[in-house]
């Protein structure tokens, strides 16, 4: 996840344009392969086994190598093999970067460098991406203001899997922006489920038609054409199975219970809840995603 | 495998759920596939058709999952239902057993887990 938030860090340094960051992003997209694509390839895995792992994350939130070597479908010598020839993504970013003249060597090695020492991370870090470094990262780039602690953990969790479920079921092209908080929003296309119980959380996407269409086609692995009811019901089962798993998560670490509420699609109306949205934009490189949350009962 | 002569009841409020759930049974030559998308209908519809085998979602608006099977096992206990959702947590698998339902799936869709509770009711009929 480090290469999303670094391409952050450098839009932030005006070191390159958005378009040039999404331009990179797109074509690093296609040059990185995933983790089950190589295990196949090496012989470690057939077809089978690597679409049960994907169909077992949609049930926990584990990492592919996690399931792998539960399943014994792979070794832990086996995964690290696999690891150590994944070039990291971040890598995959800043060459492209450099590759592509929007950023020369120089100013990738001092930006680099200065992000290392920033956030305290290592080499090893940056090819590590289980690192718990990510973690930490995440939590100094989102600020919550006036949230309890406790309420405040349970939303960095939130945002964790959100993001890990959006790298493992739609795609890793994509840069995070801070939070915004607002009092009312101006729906274009959004997705919604309240989660009740031990505590109570109103989480939400808000995209324009396109990036819907997009979005879901990825999700599915459909080719959709037109905003119809089947691409709305995709998008509520996004965010219905990313809710159903952070209530798992929840249950498990924490034990909490929540529950889900059913989901609603709604178009072009004033979002104006009781209490403050916390949105974070996320441009994926065919559109902007904004994901929200309204804690309810704070 | 060949589901023909299976009467079966599909009820959730995702259309892309219903859709994957009667696209895998009419794949399997399942030509009785009744879909509503709440508890209500749900109800209604068995006490209409009479289904072998219902697939029920918990999380629905107006009518929950919970609410339709228990009064759909108050119509008829011998009921077959399936409950499903996308959370799989202890207190969801023990409300919908506690309500009656025989077996419990996790969301999203997976064929495997189709086959798996579809065979154990086939096993469990064959039986009687």
């Amino acid at each position: 996840m480090y290469a999303q938030f670094f391409g952050n860090y450098l839009l932030n340094k005006e070191l390159v344009t958005p378009e040039q960051l999404i331009d990179a992003i797109q074509c690093k997209q296609d040059i990185h392969l995933k983790l089950g694509v190589l295990a196949i390839h090496r012989g470690f895995m057939t077809v089978e086994e690597v679409e049960f792992v994907h169909v077992k994350q949609t049930q926990v939130d584990k990492r592919f190598g996690e399931i792998a070597i539960e399943e014994g479908f792979l070794t832990k010598q086996q995964v690290d093999i696999l690891l150590n020839e994944q070039t990291p993504d971040f890598l995959l970013l800043s060459q492209t970067l450099v590759d592509k003249g929007y950023l020369t060597m120089e100013e990738f090695q001092a930006s680099m460098i200065e992000y290392q020492s920033r956030f305290e991370l290592t080499d090893l870090d940056f090819a590590n991406e289980q690192s718990n470094k990510v973690n930490a990262l995440i939590r100094e780039f989102f600020e919550f203001d006036e949230v309890n602690d406790d309420l405040k953990e349970m939303l960095y969790c939130y945002i964790i899997l959100l993001f890990n479920n959006i790298i493992r079921f739609v795609g890793n092209d994509f840069t995070p922006f801070p939070i915004v908080k607002i009092g009312a929003y101006p729906i274009t296309w959004c997705v919604s489920q309240k989660i009740t119980g031990d505590f109570s959380l109103h989480t939400a996407m808000d995209m324009d038609e396109s990036t819907l269409i997009s979005f879901a086609s990825r999700y599915v692995g459909e080719d959709y054409k037109v905003n119809d009811a089947y691409v709305r019901s995709s998008m509520e089962d996004f965010i219905n199975l990313n809710n159903g798993l952070f209530a798992v998560n929840v249950s498990n670490d924490n034990a909490k219970t929540l529950y889900l509420q059913p989901t609603l699609t709604e178009n072009d109306v004033l979002f104006v809840p009781e209490a403050p949205i916390y949105y974070i934009p996320i441009q994926f490189t065919f559109g902007t995603v904004n994901v929200m949350f309204v804690l309810l009962d704070q | 495998m060949n589901l023909n002569g299976l009467k079966v009841l599909i009820c959730d409020d995702s259309i892309l759920f219903r859709k994957q759930m009667k696209d895998f049974f009419t794949a399997n030559e399942c030509s009785s596939i009744l879909e509503v998308a709440s508890g209500q209908e749900a109800i209604d519809a068995y006490k209409e058709h009479q289904p072998d085998i219902v697939f029920l979602d918990i999380i629905m608006p107006n009518k929950t999952g919970i609410e339709a099977i228990n009064e759909i096992m108050h119509y008829d206990p011998m009921a077959y239902i399936i409950m499903f959702s996308s959370v799989g947590t202890q207190q969801y698998l023990k409300d919908a057993i506690f309500a009656g339902a025989h077996d419990f799936l996790q969301k999203p869709f997976d064929t495997c887990t189709v086959v798996n509770v579809i065979e154990k009711y086939l096993s469990v009929k064959g039986g009687n």
